[in-house]
């Protein structure tokens, strides 16, 4: 299981396998050729949009489709099966039992994925990742519509399979001796997460055959033409994802509770308040997917309630914040790449909350809705935070998965360009926003500021770019020619890991 | 304890009772219109600046730290736990 | 786990609180303001089409792409769309709401300064979406 790269197997041996570290190398795999592929289309739109005309892209149309991968790619193929390696490889070990609950449901899950993604990236669908009708159903051209339809089909019933097996892996399989109270906060992010899935998915499933049957001109749920109500396809996509943001999250901040204690050399702060917001988390996610929607003409009461919905959200997040510098504070940090990775993530984390509440705030929407201070504030959450937690911690178990020690060098060279640029683009995107700038759009008028803006925003993607190549090479030379890590601790910190090593399986 | 409830009720008057009474006080005559763009912005600007002093307390606070904490500080020393299998 | 005092998270997690209550009060409360129609507005129907604006006045007049209006009065706008969802957006003077098919969403706005401004669609529409702009124009009060 550990050490495939010093003790290489035939490939179909991992491929073929159902055992969890198995499966998780897989995800791992899979997830990071994704972040790539969906970081090159990022790079395109922004080149695109470094000047206004027409240069790179050629037309709309590819554009259109470009950013619809993009988003496509980067949330379902990237954030979401890195979340399941991480959970693969330690959920397991954290709760002390052999493997996943379900083996071979959990290679099944696995093995849905390439299907979906190849259903997404041949049909290069252009309708938004929102898919919003009547656009979907009335103008945007097949066989790409039907073909990202069936492919999230396909990926969201992958992720159902995963959250059900992690919730039976942790609150059936863990071990006797352990009370769930005791059980590491990363699996107990798992749980919440998988738990968000496991109500949120369904309705977005539902809402997706309710579309392909309206593309069919079957049924007219939310065609207006046929007395449907578009409205409707928007609050079911929105109670399935503005949780699924929480999905998403919530994993990343499970991660960093596994870097900071351990590189501050201190437990953390309050393992109980973790958990509690982890919990309340999950629970007020389902009281805010309308704040999405301030602009599709909802009442003054319904505003309110989902604004209330939204900012009760803030203080179990808040609490997060809280328990990391709690845990830094009198510690004896060592600034190794996984730590640097966290403690940047935790601090855009503050920066992508403050610009939600701000969001959140009714009136506010009239300025920023739709504009791109929203892709701005998202991206800070996406990239920001949950990038930089998922990469920290791809960093933190590199020399588990491979025996090797990355060079630490260039991992803080690509944690360095990667913060700046990421400030560069995504700050600058709320700026843009405020001066009226529409997200989505191919080309704009040759107003100043917004060319002032646009450019700064692409050299720091380009920044983002050239590090991530950086990153890439790393990860490749490192996982075969570089220095045999310490496994019992190579970070050189003490005390015990989490390192799934302990577990052995006889079958490896 | 007491001093925070005391802080408490000072914050209550300070900020819900003056927006109790703009909210009752605000009427609508002819011929004057509200302008949109000095409510919103307004209240943009002000939440901003709220926005950026917690801002700056909390990035303040975990730079501050980042810097204190930090194993190579000349006055860092190992904390309780190491050493131990924690 | 349990055992050390907590008390500095309480105070922090009030602070919190205390911050998200003002900003949901304030929030409300501009809302509020900004929701109020005044009753002699006079009422503007715009219609959105991939990918151009139609309004239409009081008086039954249309006009496509350019929005004409007098500074000092009041306009009520009646937004709908023929296919696709739009949004119908001023942003100098912060007026945004979609346009949904099969709705009548409405917002109101004043104009004061006597000049012309950008109309833009802000909700993904399609091809060209990035060109369905228009022009505001302000004039000089009639009367």
């Amino acid at each position: 299981m550990v050490l495939e790269l010093q003790k290489p197997r035939p490939i179909w041996q991992i491929m073929f396998s159902t055992h969890h570290t198995d499966v998780g190398l897989l995800y791992l795999i899979l997830s990071l050729s994704f972040l790539f592929m969906g970081g090159a289309l990022a790079l395109a739109i922004r080149a695109e949009l470094f000047l206004p005309g027409a240069q790179i892209i050629g037309d709309a149309m590819t554009f259109n489709r470009i950013f619809t991968v993009h988003g496509t790619t980067l949330i379902f193929l990237f954030i979401l099966p890195f979340a399941s390696a991480v959970g693969n490889y330690f959920v397991p070990i954290m709760v002390r039992y052999k493997d996943m609950a379900y083996p071979k449901l959990n290679a099944i899950a696995f093995w849905m994925i390439p299907p979906g993604a190849a259903l997404v990236w041949l049909g290069f669908a252009d309708f938004t990742w929102y898919a919003q009708p009547p656009y979907s159903i009335i103008s945007a051209p097949g066989p790409a519509a039907d073909m990202w339809i069936f492919g999230l089909k396909i990926l969201g019933v992958s992720s159902v399979l995963g959250a059900l097996n992690f919730v039976v892996t942790i609150l059936k399989c863990k071990h006797p001796d352990m009370s769930i109270g005791q059980v590491p906060l990363l699996a107990w992010s798992f749980l919440a997460s998988s738990l968000i899935i496991l109500v949120a998915i369904p309705t977005f499933a539902a809402a997706l055959l309710m579309l392909l049957t309206d593309r069919l001109g079957v049924s007219g749920f939310f065609n207006p033409a046929m007395g449907g109500d578009p409205i409707a396809y928007s609050h079911l996509f929105w109670f399935t994802f503005h949780p699924e943001v929480y999905v998403l999250v919530i994993p990343a901040i499970g991660m960093m509770y596994e870097i900071i204690p351990r590189f501050s050399r201190k437990p953390i702060y309050s393992y109980n308040s973790g958990i509690f917001a982890f919990v309340l988390l999950s629970i007020v996610a389902f009281s805010s997917w309308a704040h999405h929607m301030y602009a599709t003409g909802m009442s003054f009461t319904e505003k309110t309630v989902f604004m209330v919905g939204t900012l009760a959200a803030v203080p179990a997040s808040a609490m997060h914040v809280f328990n990391f510098i709690a845990t830094m504070w009198n510690g004896r940090i060592k600034f190794s790449t996984p730590m640097m990775w966290a403690v940047g993530g935790i601090a855009l984390f503050f920066s992508a909350g403050a610009g939600g509440v701000a969001n959140a705030a009714m009136p506010l929407d009239f300025a920023t809705h739709d504009s791109y201070w929203v892709v701005g504030h998202f991206h800070l959450f996406v990239m920001g935070t949950i990038a930089f937690g998922s990469i920290g911690y791809l960093y933190y178990m590199f020399p588990y998965v491979t025996g090797r020690m990355y060079n630490e060098t260039f991992g803080k060279v690509h944690f360095v360009m990667s913060f700046i640029g990421t400030i560069l683009v995504f700050f600058t995107q709320h700026i843009l926003g405020l001066y009226g700038m529409p997200r989505r759009v191919f080309d704009y008028p040759p107003i100043p500021e917004w060319i002032a803006m646009n450019q700064i925003a692409t050299i720091g993607a380009m920044i983002i770019g050239i590090s991530m190549i950086i990153f890439l090479a790393n990860m490749i030379y490192s996982s075969g020619k570089g220095k045999l890590a310490d496994t019992d601790d190579p970070f050189g910190l003490g005390g015990k890991y989490y390192y799934p090593f302990e577990a052995k399986n006889p079958k490896h | 304890m007491k001093k925070f409830v005391g802080l408490f009720l000072v914050l209550v008057v300070l900020v819900i009772i003056p927006a109790v009474d703009s909210v009752f006080a605000a009427g609508d005559e002819p011929g004057e219109y509200l302008d949109r763009r000095v409510i919103i912005w307004n209240l943009f600007f002000r939440m901003m600046t709220v926005a950026f002093v917690v801002g700056a307390v909390v990035s303040g606070t975990m730079i501050w730290q980042c810097w204190r904490f930090r194993e190579s500080h000349p006055n860092a020393k190992p904390t309780p736990y190491e050493g131990t299998d924690w | 786990m349990s055992g050390h005092s907590n008390w500095p998270e309480w105070i922090y997690i009030a602070v919190v609180i205390a911050l998200m209550c003002w900003v949901g009060a304030e929030a409300w409360n501009a809302e509020r303001l900004v929701e109020h129609v005044p009753a002699d507005a006079e009422v503007i129907k715009v219609i959105a089409q991939q990918w151009f604006w139609t309004f239409e006045y009081e008086d039954g007049t249309k006009t496509i792409g350019d929005l004409y209006v007098e500074s000092g009065k009041a306009y009520k706008f009646e937004i709908t769309s023929k296919d696709v969802i739009h949004s119908f957006n001023i942003h100098d003077y912060v007026v945004l709401m979609d346009a949904v098919p099969g709705r009548v969403n409405t917002v109101w706005f004043a104009p004061t300064d006597v000049r012309t401004h950008d109309i833009q669609c802000r909700e993904y529409c399609g091809l060209i979406h990035y060109n369905m702009r228009g022009t505001l124009h302000v004039e000089e009060p009639s009367s």
